[in-house]
């Protein structure tokens, strides 16, 4: 039974892993070819300023991007959780739809929205809530709301799925008991969606840590983030090794984060107890 | 199962059969998003039976680690001239066979021998153009002749130029009054200060598509590809272009054949092909690059010969030379810039 899953794992998990650690102690000819020689160079350089700078910005865009879709992603999730079953469906099916275009389009699709003749200032505009038109293109609020935009869904989903799993007897037992809203949401309702929050938080953080399409797109390419220092060392610099220990600084740093995580007091340990 | 098998084993033979009896001929082409179009390619397959896979890319760089990286074959590649060149010096571009190459004799002579191929051996001119300044005379109104004019606190927020890190450097390079080529440590170093001062003026770094910005009226300057700025002159007059006083440097995309190719005669017809008259000015009509092309140019309108963007004044310019390493401490720079804005 565990075969395939360990098949799948070794080939598309630890394999490019492996090729990325022995990259990433080479170094490279004029070309940009690797050279099998073993060199520490590009580790060193991976912790030079410039770069730690720009994994310390990434960590803060990556943290705003989880804890606002956590917000919206939350209440959503737990709404659509509670319908019956036949509106449920419906509600997850229109979660889905954006997936059916690519997500570049869908980026681009933001600049029509976000552009000074744009859709957003146009109607702000006709409501009188501003004077001039704002300039929302290229700023980081810009990429806040496409990086928003695109990971809320992977907040929504996981959230969804431990909601819709929480049964009402126990919240209403919470009730009988003497609890009020506020109780019952923080001893029962957090606590038994607690996997779900802990999976959401995952896959919207760590996919926004190494996005580089939406600040090029909808940033102007101004600041950059880790994963567009990354792409760059694969194509405009041309200097594999270096991106590969840049990779390998970033999956180590998640690893031990999400150890580190795994360590600590498990929100139903502290329910129960 | 011995059902199972045989079914199996007998759609396996259909398989076989049926790629037997497709044409075999196909060439593997390795082109510049936005430079071919659909229209060429299809007229080649019409008249020939070859079947052309189309695979693109969006920068020189971008073109040479994926053709380097070995995971795909190529039968053309369209890199610019400096690529072109450290491939040729790598040994990874095959010679030209030019006698399968009867429409060479179209390429202008100016656009033959140049510095990436003395010899004229490896490469034909596919299109060649400059980079430029693109201004919109409807908003900014006072006279722009160069980089010192457009990078003014005025502009602050109304600039677009290609995210380009070799093209940012080479325009400072200029304003020091230097040569693109003149990529020394210690120069590089010299263009710390303009580009830090310049970025601060800019709002949005684009190499894909900068005429978009300019377009949506989002910015009213760029320092872009001329082929851009002659869409944008064709769209409305009102977008100028003009080569920077300070200096300018020319491109030149080429077609060659990787050493590695494997449908090597195909390659050709498809070069010659390209090299066509009729079919170079269709190239011409899609993407307004100036074109090397002589025979072509007699074929356009007066009005396509009359863009400012794809055929200025001519002069005698400077191509990129390939730089080896330098690209990292060019990177580092640009990455230094933008971080600390």
């Amino acid at each position: 039974m565990l075969t395939p899953m360990v098949l799948w794992l070794v080939l598309f998990a630890v394999l490019p892993m492996a090729i990325l650690f022995v990259y990433s102690f080479c170094s490279r000819d004029d070309l940009g070819r690797i050279v099998f020689t073993f060199s520490l160079e590009n580790y060193s350089r991976v912790f030079d300023p410039r770069y730690l700078h720009i994994m310390v910005r990434s960590f803060g865009y990556a943290s705003a991007t989880t804890a606002i879709c956590l917000i919206m992603g939350y209440p959503t999730a737990y709404f659509m959780a509670r319908r019956s079953e036949k509106i449920r469906e419906r509600l997850l099916v229109l979660v889905m739809i954006p997936f059916w275009t690519s997500f570049l389009i869908r980026t681009y699709a933001w600049i029509q929205i976000l552009k000074g003749s744009g859709l957003l200032n146009t109607v702000l505009g006709s409501t009188h809530l501003i004077a001039a038109p704002v300039e929302w293109l290229y700023t980081p609020a810009a990429v806040m709301i496409g990086l928003v935009y695109s990971f809320v869904p992977f907040m929504i989903l996981p959230i969804f799925s431990s909601a819709e799993k929480l049964s009402n007897d126990l919240i209403e037992a919470a009730h009988d008991l003497g609890a009020g809203p506020l109780r019952v949401f923080t001893t029962v309702i957090i606590p038994l969606t607690a996997p779900g929050i802990a999976a959401g938080v995952v896959l919207v953080f760590v996919p926004t840590m190494g996005m580089f399409a939406v600040s090029d797109i909808l940033g102007g390419a101004q600041v950059p983030l880790i994963g567009n220092v990354i792409q760059n060392q694969f194509l405009q610099a041309r200097n594999w090794p270096f991106g590969a220990a840049l990779g390998i600084v970033f999956t180590l740093l998640f690893a031990v984060s999400y150890g580190l995580l795994q360590r600590r007091p498990r929100w139903d340990r502290a329910a129960s107890a | 199962m011995r059902v199972l098998r045989r079914t199996l084993l007998s759609a396996i033979v259909a398989l076989s059969a049926c790629s037997a009896a497709l044409p075999s001929s196909e060439v593997n082409l390795f082109a510049w998003t936005e430079y071919i179009p659909q229209e060429v390619i299809d007229g080649f397959t019409k008249e020939t039976g070859i079947r052309v896979n189309y695979e693109t890319f969006s920068s020189g760089e971008e073109m040479m680690a994926k053709m380097l990286s070995g995971s795909a074959s190529y039968d053309v590649v369209q890199p610019p001239d400096y690529i072109a060149e450290a491939l040729i010096q790598a040994g990874l571009l095959r010679k030209l066979e030019t006698q399968r190459l009867p429409h060479l004799a179209n390429i202008l002579p100016e656009f033959l021998h140049m510095p990436h191929d003395p010899t004229q051996s490896y490469t034909v001119p596919y299109m060649t153009g400059t980079v430029g300044i693109v201004v919109n005379t409807r908003v900014v109104t006072e006279p722009i002749r160069g980089f010192k004019d457009v990078f003014q606190p005025s502009h602050a927020g109304r600039i677009v130029v290609l995210n380009d890190n070799r093209e940012m450097v080479t325009w400072a390079l200029y304003s020091l009054g230097l040569r693109a080529n003149d990529l020394s440590p210690e120069n590089i170093e010299r263009t710390r200060p303009i580009l830090a001062q310049w970025f601060k003026f800019v709002r949005v770094f684009d190499s894909d598509s900068p005429k978009t910005e300019l377009l949506n009226g989002d910015v009213d300057l760029g320092v872009v590809w001329s082929g851009e700025a002659a869409i944008l002159y064709q769209q409305d007059p009102k977008f100028h272009y003009i080569i920077p006083a300070e200096g300018v440097h020319e491109f030149v995309d080429v077609v060659a054949i990787p050493t590695q190719a494997t449908h090597v005669a195909e390659a050709h017809e498809f070069i010659d092909y390209l090299l066509r008259a009729e079919v170079s000015k269709k190239i011409s009509d899609a993407f307004p690059y100036t074109n090397p092309n002589g025979a072509a140019r007699r074929l356009l309108s007066a009005a396509q010969l009359a863009n400012p963007a794809s055929y200025p004044p001519a002069g005698p310019r400077d191509t990129f030379r390939a730089i080896g390493k330098t690209s990292q401490q060019i990177d580092e720079l640009v990455t230094d810039l933008k971080n600390s804005r």
